[in-house]
């Protein structure tokens, strides 16, 4: 028996630690440029066996960058790993896949002691094939059959029950495959006139594994007859490598489920895109406004201009869904602006957009003043432009924006954007879907600042409400994807899953939930803030204290402070203490203990912590809020 | 070096087995190679089928001890290498 060498020669010393560090990330880089450039499923399996030998423990990854994945699965599953430990690579993550052993899902799930459980699974992917839950006779004897009905509610019943010890055992993201409906049929052409016919009995138990989940906040159900259908069931299925090894998903067909998978992937490590920045000419319309003008660009009714027309109708779809649009676009301001306040079939007008640029300035350049004046991260975007030259410009300066790899043909424009997985949340919110207008709100409120002279005037002309409350059902996911997302105004940057978040909730003894809600003229902004108060007896900790940067600057801070302070000593305590951990993000709130009066009493490595004695001082109200407590 | 047939078939054993073009040899055989696992086999095996268009019978898999045997089988299939 060879033993595994380690690739490396042994070193010891920090600095050799991190040239290796250094070179095992070049190494891998060049594994992930090559398989971007041809991603055959040879290349897939020879990249992922290459990563494997590479030692990985000499990169220091941060926390945030890690994923640990498992696959439980009735049939051979390895091939899926690939996909999803490369995938993941791809967009930036380290991923560690544990595969659970051949169809023993069961067993994994239902002792306690087991490899999966030890694994300690961010995610863990589920994927059952209806073949080993429905029993080796089922096609057969399917006609023969009765009691169809009852026999979902069984095979639902065991989802169920398998699943609830999954979900009580470990806090992991679950996506489990719904099943995919069968072509075949023995019916024919009669199957939907009997009373429950072979596809009927598939597409009951997917809908009712719908329902079972449909408000669990870590139970997915992954529609995999969807994405399925979508390739071509024809195509999902390799009979020789299904009968010779149980692969059940084919070659072709494993990028494009591990694509769906990575859609939550993605949404669980905050990786998904907020807003899409678009192009003019030839991306919103057709034809170039500058040249063509008003009455002979392409939109509206007829070929092409349908086709544009559509793409604007799935952008207003997006933006009524919460993501955000901007304009970055090479073209005079005036001619520009007319065909969106005038057009008549324009779909999107000026109101949909957070923020434009149309100039003739660089284009990267307009890219970092929208993220700037949007206030996102440029990791945040996705550039959509018909032009490929635009595109790799940005692409080479701003590696952190989604570039869309446009078709040439207008045609085809929608279906491109409807490909891409990278728009997906875990849960949506009521300030998604408001999000549109209340960045519109922001530019009028913008307008107001700058004709005020003083910022006391400016924030007493905004007539601000703020609603302090505990977070309750209703707030609760917007609470969670703060507390995950928040990075400039957080003190502690403590990330919480739902699940941790729901039950501090519960413990009311021992923890407060705090939302902030934030209603100016302009509009409501919704919930902005979250504090996580630790209750001792004698003292508060604030344990986290956070705001979405969209409110900064205006003095809210201190009235959710004053509020807490409020409470606590309402309740009979005479110490707060807030804690406040350092990172590379959160500059903005170095001082807020100290402003507020706290003084530092401790240093433990990065935490430090401050005290405020409430028998002899307080947090002040400001006076231009009204706050209500809900 | 050989025919593109020939090239085909080494990219395609120097991607499953992790081993350099210049390495490969007819003597080559899953049970000295730890990479040769039976997953690792498998793969070989659809990644040849594919690219040449042709289907092997299971016995022909099982028996594929050595990259020689490979060879032999796939000329068997009419496949000029």
């Amino acid at each position: 028996m060879i033993q595994k060498q380690s690739w490396y020669p042994q070193m010891s010393s920090d600095a050799s630690k991190e040239r290796t560090g250094e070179s095992v990330s070049s190494q891998l880089k060049e594994i992930l440029d090559l398989i971007q450039k041809e991603p055959t499923h040879l290349n897939y399996w020879n990249a992922y066996k290459r990563i494997q030998r590479l030692n990985l423990k000499a990169l220091d990854v941060p926390d945030e960058k890690k994923i640990k994945v498992a696959l439980l699965s009735s049939f051979t599953i390895d091939p899926l790993g690939i996909y999803i430990d490369i995938k993941n690579r791809l967009v930036g993550l380290y991923p560690e896949i544990y595969i659970g052993p051949f169809n023993q899902y069961r067993q994994e799930i239902l002792d306690k002691g087991s490899k999966l459980y030890a694994f300690k699974p961010d995610v863990v992917i589920l994927a059952v094939q209806a073949e080993s839950l429905l029993g080796e006779d089922f096609y057969s004897e399917f006609m023969k059959s009765s009691g169809r009905e009852q026999y979902q509610t069984e095979i639902i019943d065991q989802f169920e029950k398998i699943l609830s010890l999954l979900t009580s055992r470990t806090n992991a993201l679950i996506l489990v495959n719904n099943f995919i409906v069968p072509s075949f049929t023995p019916l024919g052409i009669l199957d939907n006139k009997v009373d429950m016919g072979l596809k009927s009995f598939f597409y009951g138990l997917n809908q009712r594994l719908t329902d079972l989940y449909r408000e669990s906040n870590q139970v997915y159900v992954v529609d995999l007859e969807g994405v399925a259908s979508k390739h071509g069931k024809s195509r999902c299925l390799n009979f020789q490598m299904y009968y010779r090894g149980s692969f059940v998903f084919s070659e072709s067909f494993l990028p494009v489920i591990a694509d769906e998978y990575m859609g939550y992937i993605k949404a669980l490590k905050n990786l998904s895109r907020k807003c899409i920045v678009l192009d003019l000419d030839n991306v919103l319309w057709g034809g170039i406004i500058g040249e063509d003008g008003f009455d002979g660009i392409k939109l509206g009714k007829d070929s092409p201009g349908n086709a544009y027309l559509d793409f604007q109708r799935l952008l207003l779809s997006y933006y009524n869904r919460g993501i955000i649009l901007a304009i970055n676009s090479r073209n005079n301001y005036e001619d520009a602006i007319k065909v969106i306040r005038d057009h008549p079939y324009m779909v999107l007008r000026e109101k949909h957009f957070a923020a434009t640029r149309i100039n003739w300035q660089d284009k990267v350049q307009n890219m970092i003043e929208l993220a700037k004046e949007i206030n996102i991260g440029l990791d945040s975007m996705a550039f959509v432009d018909d032009n490929p030259r635009e595109r790799e410009q940005i692409k080479q300066a701003l590696p952190q924006v989604l570039v869309v790899d446009m078709p040439a043909s207008p045609f085809l424009y929608r279906q491109a954007l409807e490909d891409l997985n990278d728009f997906n949340v875990l849960a949506l919110t009521e300030e998604d879907k408001m999000r549109g207008e209340m960045y519109y709100a922001r530019r009028m409120r913008k307008h107001l600042e700058e004709s005020m002279v003083s910022v006391e005037d400016f924030l007493r002309s905004l007539e601000m409400t703020v609603v302090i409350k505990h977070a309750d059902e209703f707030s609760l996911p917007r609470v969670t994807s703060l507390v995950n997302k928040t990075n400039q105004f957080n003190l502690t940057t403590r990330r919480y899953t739902d699940v941790e978040i729901r039950k501090m909730k519960e413990n009311r003894d021992e923890f407060n939930i705090y939302s902030l809600q934030v209603i100016d003229k302009f509009g409501d902004e919704g919930i902005v803030g979250v504090a996580i108060v630790m209750k001792e007896p004698q003292t508060w900790i604030l344990d986290s204290f956070l705001m979405s940067c969209r409110v900064i600057g205006r003095k809210v801070e201190t009235a959710f402070l004053a509020k807490i302070v409020e409470d606590a000593r309402k309740s009979g305590v005479s110490t707060i203490v807030g804690e406040y951990i350092p990172t590379q993000k959160n500059a903005p709130v170095k001082n807020f203990y100290s402003n507020h009066g706290f003084e530092e009493f401790q240093q433990k490595g990065d935490l430090s912590k401050w005290r405020l004695d409430l028998t002899l001082s307080t947090v002040k109200m400001p006076e231009w809020l009204e706050v209500k407590d809900g | 070096m050989g025919s593109p047939t020939e090239k085909k078939l080494e990219e395609i054993v120097a991607k499953v087995l992790l081993v350099d073009k210049a390495n490969i040899n007819d003597k080559m055989s899953r049970k000295d190679m730890e990479e040769w696992d039976s997953m690792a086999h498998l793969m070989l095996v659809s990644e040849i089928e594919s690219a040449f268009g042709i289907v092997m019978s299971d016995d022909d898999i099982m028996e594929i001890e050595t990259l020689s045997d490979l060879k032999k089988i796939l000329k068997k299939l009419g496949v000029a290498i």
